[in-house]
């Protein structure tokens, strides 16, 4: 009796949640911004595929080196080659001579040298130890973790620490680092066939790395088929809002939400909305911010958060992950409050966040502003970032083994 | 044996589950109690290399027991 109660709460809640994103919806249309509402749903979206999926890109990197598997990195790399191919549509539409100069506005094409390692490895490390990156803690706050609100709070102090020696960063190195657009010397064609077969390559190194490790994906026992029209109906709705989703197929539907967002406005980003009230929170105490040199001209996830007002671009979209996780894990009952066990989680939740919004900032984006929007984008920071997360994540793991 | 690791995340709950199958062989059977999901995804996979068999049951919302059987018993059950 108390669990059928409970589970018309869950429902209920999950009802309650599609209501407020429709209310929201409507205050942004208000606004008289079309796109807004768009970039609102296509959020929510990206949050419920989140949850659904259980789309983690710390596991993705860390269980590699943890335990020789990681579905979820095949899932990444399925989901990078299907935002690849939009992404080339749409910026041979707004570039079409790459080699005369020129690059598309809101494409993620971020520096590439020291700050792109420096950002990667700390991002990737961070993420390791505090066990879920920027877009993992969003939907794992949704879900009730309380390790995973630590988590965020780390991440903005980590990116207050950056903005405060940002111009440090940029006079030395970051001024002098180049963004490099691989088509303005290869061509769409030949740049576009390279990513998609290093994409290839690496899906089938991932499952030779799984075969080394005797690891076997057992079959687990599926709910029996009923063939009446009314419990086939059950069968799909229990597919989609209860059963977790491979995240092979997430990857897949969060590459072509990113192609859908950067028809709409811009590739997807969370760090920028963070950043966007770390700066609001700063200045709200009374402290001056340095003012950032070149920071808003470089574009990725730092270029959108100058926007005032509350309903912003970035806003609808970080605000939107949460809501449609929400929606997500209240309609799957795997809501909870959790509070982690051992008090040392809390600060491995902080102290990874630190080192992980420290790296979000100086690499302009997380897992994925400056790698899953990256690559796509044909920008070289964005493997070079990738690369650097996977160096962190090694590094992490071996803290994370004496941690257990 | 009994893993109940409700309230930790990835990856420690598997972690355990893994150092528990890696010290007992197949001894004794491992009973793991968590509430979050992604360890359906993780644990089974590792059974096999440690000769387990895996059988999930859904004990709670959110809830789950991940009875690790060692090879074998699975059947007489």
């Amino acid at each position: 009796m108390m669990q059928r109660i409970q589970n018309m709460n869950n429902k209920l809640m999950a009802i309650l949640v599609l209501i407020g994103i429709l209310i929201l919806a409507y205050f942004m249309n208000q606004t008289g911004d079309q796109s807004l509402v768009y970039i609102w749903f296509i959020g929510c979206f990206v949050g419920f595929v989140l949850q659904r999926s259980r789309f983690c890109f710390a596991s993705a990197f860390r269980d590699l080196f943890l335990f020789g598997t990681s579905k979820t990195l095949k899932g990444i790399l399925i989901g990078l080659l299907v935002a690849t191919i939009g992404f080339v549509i749409i910026m041979s539409k707004e570039i079409p001579f790459p080699s005369f100069g020129g690059v598309p506005g809101q494409a993620h094409i971020l520096p590439l040298g020291l700050s792109t390692i420096v950002g990667g490895i700390s991002f990737g490390f961070g993420m390791v130890i505090s066990g879920g990156c920027v877009s993992g803690s969003l939907y794992r706050l949704a879900e009730g973790y309380i390790a995973s609100a630590v988590t965020l709070f780390g991440i903005m102090i980590g990116l207050a620490l950056l903005f405060f020696s940002w111009n440090w960063w940029w006079d030395r190195i970051i001024s002098y680092e180049p963004q490099i657009w691989l088509p303005e010397y290869l061509g769409y064609g030949f740049s576009l066939v390279i990513t998609l077969l290093i994409l290839f390559g690496l899906f089938v190194l991932v499952i030779w790395i799984e075969s080394r490790s005797s690891i076997s994906f057992p079959d687990l026992k599926e709910n029996e088929f009923n063939d009446t029209f009314k419990s086939r109906l059950e069968t799909i709705f229990h597919s989609i809002f209860v059963r977790g989703w491979s995240p092979l197929i997430g990857g897949a539907m969060l590459g072509g939400l990113g192609v859908l967002l950067y028809m709409v406005h811009m590739p997807l980003g969370v760090t920028g909305e963070l950043g966007r009230w770390v700066t609001i929170t700063v200045s709200t105490i009374g402290i001056t911010l340095p003012e950032l040199k070149g920071l808003s001209d470089l574009g990725g996830c730092s270029g959108q958060s100058s926007e005032s007002g509350i309903f912003g671009h970035t806003f609808a979209v970080t605000v939107g992950v949460i809501a449609g996780s929400l929606f997500a894990a209240m309609g799957s009952h795997e809501f909870k409050l959790r509070f982690p066990r051992e008090k040392r989680r809390y600060i491995q939740a902080l102290i990874g966040g630190i080192i992980m919004g420290y790296g979000a900032g100086l690499a302009i984006g997380c897992t994925i502003g400056a790698f899953f929007s990256s690559i796509p984008s044909l920008s070289l920071s964005g493997w070079l970032f990738g690369i650097s997360l996977a160096i962190g994540a090694f590094f992490g793991v071996k803290i994370i083994k004496k941690l257990a | 044996m009994k893993l109940d690791v409700r309230g930790e995340v990835c990856p420690f709950p598997m972690m355990k589950a893994v150092e528990a199958m890696g010290k007992l062989k197949g001894s004794e059977e491992v009973v793991v109690i968590t509430d979050h999901s992604p360890c359906l995804e993780t644990i089974p996979p590792q059974a096999p290399k440690y000769g387990y068999e895996v059988d999930i049951k859904e004990t709670g919302k959110p809830e789950w027991t991940i009875t690790l059987i060692p090879k074998g018993e699975l059947n007489e059950k």
